[in-house]
């Protein structure tokens, strides 16, 4: 890794903050949180890429780092599966205290 | 018998500092197993009091409260301070580094940091029911654990907390062991199906603990500072407390039991004299356990208020995770099938295993039926499906490995016919306990109860019978493995004749495991009409 | 330099170094499951309670919090350099550059500390003077989660702080043993960093473009 790299990223990281950030206050509708999380996977895979060089990696390294954000994908979808199913009604706030 | 001794691990070093700072994982294993012995009869005080409060449908010993407080000590304890490390901590500790000829662990003071974790999270927790418990049953459900229980919630919570990290950092000492610390020649696919079992649970252990530490993190949260997450009285969600401990504590049922089969699986074919069978597909078979076991937490909570659609998703995947399992039993079947069986403890433990695993995981499939569910639930048949696979299973699990292992570790022999009568004991007086609460559950007797109408106290009777002979079948082994320490013949490096790379090495082995890193040559379980032809090259 | 001894239980230099680097890597795969669980429950609370919970987070300060990952991003660089410079056998160079990432570190916390500050002010603070009146109780619910993550964030970060300063110090006094120790808390260091990056949108940029 040289430094010329790491500033590179450092440059992308930084314009793809600024582009999230301006993003936030377009109306995109229902493509809003995919947009920013788009980039946020991108911001993070430049840092684990280039910063904590796993493209330079073996493959085991890269199997180990995938692993938690796979299991991850896991628990978070099937427990998102249960909550955009549901059907019952929510009591308002006020009528629950 | 009285031959000058050589030197081993027990005697390389004397005092009491040598063993508390030790970073041999052959003593840190025995570590382990003086702390999970100490909390296995604790959890089984807890139990015994509990079985002989129902022996009557009136209350007899104390309070409601009581009875409230003394569940949930045996569930906290038997679950994290017993279940969880039994296996790993103690055989896996000693035996992996042996099984894939290494010298150590990959992080040994990791591995002592592990064993402080554990003991300082069982304190805390044990302070917490000392000074008067907890009622909340181990589940910890919301919003009753936070806002309406009484006692000493935020200790017993804390102390699972500290203990949680003691099982993160064995499971990743273990994973990046199994890769990075094999001796030459031993490829993956000659690895004993423990060593497999054991990444298999470790790879839980990474994955599955941390969820829970955030969950109980949350909890306290709650607790401590009176704000609502989960608490419907403030607009939260209870059944997100149940999804995010679930996510958990069903991958932790696997963590208890696969360390268990791959026991199971080193002793069938060494008392088999035959290879094990399928190897392949076991292996690959604890692997599919750990992770399916991940997709399938949804199952508690079918009646909790789940949408349909997750609890159909979730009742099909957990049809799936049975089989797997299943196709285990049957390769273990198979083994002995057309071998030359020897009736030795470990043996009769094993057996054991595969018929009471077997119908404790017929049970879990009738549980995992949504309609059949809705009738039992939280009624004595899921505490019988899941005793059936903890005691009958992981439990008979650990005492085979305990039989099997114990003159590798000691270096003494036991009398065999009273460790085969403590098994057949065990059995006998398992199958007495537990099946009755089956019949107990199907008719409708619910779960935590401390009194109960009076036709079914004939079921209840014979429960607590069959856990005082329980009670003997496991306080059996203490005497005689006690005697053995004190007056049993010495061991011989390989005294059941099994292929593996511990058996290469003296009975205790030495400190560093082998006087030379040794070389694999071959499978594993090879047998020649029931002679083992070793692992290891012989030189 | 310091003696290059061998731990006991490995061969060889190279298999030692793989062995600590899968640890690290293993570690912080549980962090992510750490971390990870709460923003599940937080995706959770995002679907159930809808426009309520993404309108909450429109209270948080969205110019701090661009500032703050801005802040990360540049030490992550800083990180890297020290890291880089270090392998390639410099002295200076990475002691500078890993007090440049400290001090980017404890700049953070600083502005987090800002901010925080003004929730109070502004009766976010759940369990301390949260107007539920005012707000409701599922913006309560999502500033829990705020100062969960935030807080946990912030803890980790000082972790890494500390761990950078001494490193600072070991390399410039010629005290650390040759090895992967300072590669490894750089991957901490750039995980602390991954963290806020999805922390950053969840909080801070939800229900801006209503």
């Amino acid at each position: 890794m040289t430094a010329r790299t790491i500033w590179r990223c450092w440059l992308a990281l930084i314009i793809l903050l600024s582009l999230t950030t301006g993003l936030a206050f377009v109306p995109l509708g229902t493509a809003t949180l995919f947009v920013s999380l788009g980039i946020a996977v991108t911001k993070a895979l430049i840092v684990l890429l280039f910063f904590m060089e796993l493209k330079a990696s073996s493959a085991l390294v890269r199997v180990f780092a995938a692993a938690g954000f796979f299991w991850l994908m896991i628990m978070i979808a099937l427990t998102t599966a249960d909550y955009t199913h549901r059907t019952d009604q929510r009591v308002p706030l006020d009528q629950v205290r | 018998m009285h031959a000058p001794r050589s030197e081993n691990y027990l005697n390389a070093s004397v005092g009491i500092r040598s063993w508390l700072l030790t970073t041999d994982h052959k003593r840190i294993a025995l570590l382990y197993f003086a702390g999970i012995t100490f909390f296995f009869f604790i959890g089984g005080t807890a139990a015994s009091l509990m079985r002989l409060e129902l022996i009557t449908p009136q209350p007899d010993l104390g309070s409601p409260d009581f009875y409230n407080r003394l569940f949930t000590m045996h569930g906290i304890i038997m679950v994290w301070f017993f279940l969880i490390p039994s296996i790993p901590t103690t055989m896996g500790n000693f035996m992996i580094p042996l099984m894939i000829g290494a010298r150590d662990l990959a992080f040994p003071r990791l591995n002592l940091l592990s064993w402080y974790l554990y003991i300082a999270g069982g304190l805390i927790t044990i302070a917490a029911l000392l000074l008067g418990g907890v009622d909340t049953g181990w589940t910890f459900y919301e919003p009753y654990s936070t806002f309406y229980a009484t006692g000493y919630l935020i200790l017993a919570v804390f102390g699972i907390f500290v203990a949680g990290f003691s099982s993160i950092l064995t499971g990743l000492n273990f994973i990046v062991t199994v890769h990075k610390l094999r001796a030459p020649g031993m490829t993956w696919y000659r690895l004993p199906v423990f060593v497999w079992s054991t990444y298999a649970t470790s790879l839980i252990l990474v994955l599955a603990t941390p969820v829970l530490a955030m969950t109980l993190l949350m909890l306290l949260a709650e607790r401590v500072l009176h704000v609502g997450i989960f608490s419907p009285q403030f607009g939260g969600d209870p059944l997100l407390f149940q999804h995010m401990f679930w996510f958990y504590s069903h991958p932790a049922v696997y963590i208890m039991i696969l360390p268990s089969m791959g026991v199971i699986s080193e002793v069938v074919p060494c008392f088999s004299g035959k290879p094990l069978f399928g190897y392949y597909f076991v292996v690959w078979c604890s692997i599919a356990i750990a992770a399916i076991g991940f997709l399938v937490w949804g199952h508690h909570m079918f009646v909790a208020g789940m949408s349909l659609y997750a609890s159909l998703a979730f009742s099909f995947l957990s049809y799936l995770v049975a089989v797997p399992s299943a196709i285990k039993v049957f390769n273990w079947i198979a083994t002995m099938h057309e071998g030359w069986i020897r009736f030795d403890a470990p043996m009769l433990y094993a057996f054991g295993f595969i018929g009471l695993f077997t119908i404790g995981g017929l049970t879990g499939l009738m549980l995992a039926a949504l309609a059949v569910d809705v009738h039992v639930t939280d009624t004595y048949f899921v505490v019988a499906h899941f005793h059936y696979i903890m005691v009958g299973g992981a439990v008979m699990g650990f005492f085979a490995g305990l039989h099997y292992w114990w003159p590798k570790i000691s270096g003494r022999l036991y009398p065999d016919y009273w460790a085969r009568f403590a098994a057949i004991l065990a059995f006998f007086g398992f199958n007495l306990t537990f099946f009755p609460q089956f019949i107990l559950g199907y008719l409708g007797m619910p779960r935590r109860y401390q009194s109960y109408p009076p036709e079914f106290q004939i079921w209840n009777v014979l429960s607590s019978a069959g856990a005082s002979i329980l009670a003997v079948g496991y306080a059996l082994p203490l005497f005689y493995f006690a005697w053995s320490i004190l007056r049993g013949p010495r061991a011989s490096a390989n005294p059941w004749g099994a292929t593996g790379l511990e058996w290469t090495t003296s009975s205790p082995p030495p400190t560093e495991n082998f006087p030379k890193t040794p070389t694999v040559i071959r499978d594993p379980y090879q047998y020649d009409h029931g002679v083992p032809c070793m692992q290891a090259k012989d030189d | 330099m310091t003696e290059r001894t061998l731990s006991f239980q490995y061969s060889t230099l190279q298999q030692e170094r793989e062995t600590v680097t899968l640890g690290m890597w293993a570690f912080l795969a549980t962090e992510v499951l750490f971390f990870g669980a709460l923003i599940a429950a937080y995706f959770s609370y995002r679907i159930w309670f809808g426009a309520e919970f993404i309108a909450a987070a429109k209270l948080t300060k969205v110019a701090l919090g661009t500032a703050n990952t801005a802040v990360l991003l540049t030490s992550s660089a800083c990180m890297a350099m020290a890291v880089t410079t270090h392998e390639a056998g410099a002295r200076r160079s990475p002691v500078l550059w890993l007090i440049a990432t400290a001090l980017l570190g404890v700049a953070f916390i600083l502005i987090k500390g800002t901010e925080w500050f003004l929730e109070y002010q502004e009766h976010l603070v759940p369990a301390l003077n949260f107007d539920l009146g005012r707000r409701g109780g599922v913006a309560e619910i999502f500033f829990m989660f705020y100062f969960c993550a935030t807080g946990l964030h912030a803890l980790h970060l000082l972790i890494g702080i500390c761990l950078v300063s001494w490193l600072a110090f070991a390399i410039g006094t010629d005290r650390l043993k040759p090895g992967s120790t300072a590669r490894l808390i750089g991957l901490y260091w750039h995980f602390v960093d991954i963290v806020w990056i999805f922390l950053f949108p969840l909080i801070y940029l939800a229900g801006r473009n209503g």
